[in-house]
C-alpha cells in the first residue's frame, strides 16, 4: 500500500515491462502457443513499425498518417475552443443566456459524439470536414462546461474584491474571472482534447482516406496483425504525448495550479 | 458533480425563470425545424427531415422491422452486448482493483498492461475485436469490456486505499480472517467508490458500443444508424442518436437512483470516514 520513492517505482516500472515483453516474444514465437495471425511477435510489429516511416501503407506513410490525425484532431479542438470558451463564460455571466442555451446542450449532451458520424458522412461526405466537425462536436462540450464551471468557481470575495476597488464589470470579467478561471480551463483543454482523440479514432475507423484509426481498420482487413498493433501503440503514445504538452503548458501558463490541479 | 455544481449556484434560485426560458428556447428551435422542413420547405428531406418525418419513423420501426430487427429488438440486443461486456468488466476488475491496493508487487507487474489498456482508446480495439471474433457478440463486448475496464479498477483501488486502517485493525482483533475482512469490511467500506465506477463504467462502455456497433454487427442500436447512412435516411439516424442518448439518459438514472437501495449505509460509511 505505502508508494515506492519515484526512481525506483520508475525501474519497477521498466522492469515489469521488460517481463511482459519478454512473455508476449514466448508467446508469440514460430511454433509458440499463440499463432501470429492473432498476435504478431514483437519482432514483427518492431520491423514493421521501422519500414512503415519510409514505406507507404494504403497510401501514405506513417508520418503521413500521424500528420493527418493530428491535424484534425487539432482543428476541431482549436474550433472547439474559440466557439465553446467565450460561449461558456458568457453563459456563466448573463443567466439569460445560460437559461436559453444550456437546455439545448442538455439535450446534446448525453448522445455520445460518435452517434453523429453516420449523420456528419451523410451531410459533409467523407472528407476531412465530416472528421472535423465529429471531433468539434466531441470537444465541444468539455470546453463549454468547463469554462462555465470555471467562472462560477471563481471566489465571490474576489469579485467583491474588486467592485470595492472600483473595478467595471468589464474589468472584473478580464482581470479576474478569466485569470482565476484559467487552471479550470486548462483542465477543459485535456478533457476536450481526449474526447476528441478517441472520438476522432472512431471516426477514422469509419470514414477516412488517411489517418491511424484507418490504417488500424485496414490492417484489420487486411490481416496485417503486425501493422494493426503498431497503430495501436502509436494511438495511445500520441494521446499520451498531447496530454502532457497540454500539462506542461498548464506549468507555463498558470504555473501558481500545478501542484493544486495535478492529479495522481 | 458537475450537475451538483450548477445547481447550487444559480439555477435553484430562478428556478422558475430558468424553466421559463429553457421551454422558451427548445419550443422556437423545434419551430424553426418544423417550419423550415414541413411548411416552408427550404431545406429538402433528404437533408434534414421535417420533426413529423422523424416521429412517423420512430412509430414505424417500433413495429416494423428495419434492417432486420424493430426498434425494441435493436434495443435489446444493444443492452445484451453492453450488459456482458460491463458484467464482465466487473467480475474481474473489482477483483483486480482490491489486488492493487493491497499487493504493490502485483500492481507494479500488472501496470503496463493496465496502462495500455487504459490509455488506448476503446474504439481502437475495434479492428483488433473484429481480427479476433469476426462480427460476433464477443467483439462488441470485448470492445465495452476494455471501455469499462479500467472504471473498475481504478474506483475500486482508491476505495480499498482509502479505508480506514483501523476498520481492517479491528477486524483482525477479532479474528477475522483475510476473505471475512474482506467481504464484511473492506468491500462494504469500499462500496460508494466502486459504486462511482460502475457509473463511470456504464456510460465508457454505452458510448464504446455505440462505437463497435457502427463498425461491425447486424444488430443493434448503432449498426441501425449506420443503416440509415447506407439508406440516405436520416430519420432513421435521428430515432437511432434520440433512443441512443435516452437510454443512456436513463440508465444512468436508475443507476444513480438505486444506489440508496444497493448501499443503505453509505451515508453512515462517508458520515464515519469524513
Amino acid at each position: 500500500m505505502d508508494r515506492l520513492p519515484g526512481s525506483k517505482s520508475f525501474l519497477v516500472g521498466i522492469a515489469a515491462i521488460g517481463c511482459w515483453v519478454i512473455v508476449w516474444w514466448w508467446l508469440t514465437r514460430s511454433g509458440g502457443p499463440v499463432p501470429t495471425l492473432y498476435f504478431p511477435s514483437p519482432e514483427d510489429v518492431w520491423t514493421k513499425f521501422v519500414r512503415m516511416w519510409t514505406r507507404p501503407y494504403i497510401g501514405s506513410t506513417l508520418l503521413e498518417h500521424i500528420l493527418s490525425s493530428l491535424y484534425i484532431v487539432l482543428f476541431g479542438w482549436a474550433v472547439a475552443a474559440v466557439v465553446g470558451i467565450p460561449l461558456g463564460i458568457a453563459m456563466a455571466w448573463w443567466k439569460k443566456l445560460k437559461w436559453i442555451v444550456f437546455p439545448i446542450f442538455q439535450i446534446i449532451r448525453p448522445v455520445p459524439p460518435l452517434a453523429w458520424i453516420p449523420l456528419t458522412i451523410l451531410w459533409l461526405g467523407i472528407g476531412d470536414i465530416a472528421r472535423m466537425s465529429v471531433v468539434f462536436i466531441a470537444a465541444l462540450v468539455p470546453w463549454l462546461m468547463n469554462s462555465m464551471l470555471a467562472v462560477y468557481s471563481v471566489d465571490k470575495i474576489l469579485i467583491d474584491a474588486g467592485k470595492t476597488l472600483g473595478a467595471n464589470d468589464r474589468q472584473i470579467l478580464t482581470r479576474i474571472v478569466c485569470r482565476t478561471a484559467l487552471p479550470t480551463l486548462v483542465a477543459a483543454a485535456r478533457m476536450a482534447l481526449g474526447n476528441a482523440w478517441s472520438t476522432l479514432v472512431a471516426a477514422e475507423i469509419l470514414a477516412a482516406t488517411a489517418g491511424l484509426g484507418y490504417v488500424a481498420v485496414n490492417a484489420s482487413q487486411l490481416l496485417d496483425t503486425d501493422v494493426l498493433l503498431v497503430a495501436m501503440f502509436m494511438i495511445a503514445i500520441l494521446g499520451i504525448a498531447l496530454t502532457a504538452l497540454i500539462s506542461l503548458t498548464q506549468r507555463y501558463l498558470a504555473p501558481w495550479s500545478v501542484t493544486s490541479v495535478q492529479r495522481g | 458533480m458537475l450537475e451538483r455544481g450548477l445547481s447550487r449556484l444559480g439555477m435553484v434560485s430562478n428556478r422558475s425563470k430558468s424553466l421559463f426560458y429553457g421551454f422558451l428556447s427548445l419550443t422556437s428551435l423545434m419551430l424553426i425545424w418544423f417550419l423550415s422542413t414541413s411548411v416552408f420547405e427550404l431545406i429538402e428531406p433528404r437533408v434534414l427531415p421535417s420533426p413529423v418525418a422523424v416521429v412517423n419513423q420512430l412509430i414505424w420501426i417500433i413495429e416494423v422491422p428495419f434492417s432486420g430487427l424493430t426498434l425494441p429488438g435493436h434495443i435489446l440486443s444493444s443492452l445484451e452486448r453492453w450488459g456482458w461486456g460491463v458484467f464482465t468488466a466487473m467480475v474481474i476488475g473489482i477483483p483486480v482493483g482490491v489486488l492493487f491496493a493491497w499487493t504493490p508487487w502485483f500492481k507494479s507487474l500488472m501496470n503496463p498492461v493496465f496502462e495500455l489498456i487504459h490509455f488506448i482508446p476503446p474504439f481502437a480495439y475495434i479492428p483488433l475485436a473484429v481480427l479476433w471474433f469476426g462480427a460476433s457478440t464477443a467483439t462488441q463486448a470485448m470492445v465495452v469490456f476494455v471501455a469499462a475496464f479500467p472504471a473498475f479498477v481504478i474506483n475500486t483501488q482508491l476505495g480499498v486505499s482509502q479505508v480506514d486502517k483501523i476498520l481492517v485493525d479491528a477486524a483482525r482483533v477479532y479474528g477475522a480472517g483475510p476473505f471475512a475482512t474482506l467481504r464484511r469490511v473492506v468491500i462494504p467500506a469500499a462500496a460508494p467508490s466502486i459504486y462511482t465506477g460502475l457509473r463511470i463504467a456504464i456510460s465508457n462502455g454505452w458510448m464504446a458500443l455505440v462505437g463497435a456497433e457502427l463498425v461491425v454487427g447486424k444488430v443493434g442500436l448503432g449498426f441501425m444508424i449506420s443503416q440509415g447512412q447506407e439508406n440516405a435516411s436520416v430519420a432513421t439516424i435521428f430515432v437511432g442518436v434520440i433512443t441512443i442518448g435516452w437510454l443512456g439518459v436513463m440508465i444512468d438514472t436508475i443507476v444513480q437512483r438505486s444506489e440508496r437501495y444497493v448501499l443503505p449505509w453509505r451515508k453512515n460509511v462517508s458520515l464515519n470516514s469524513g
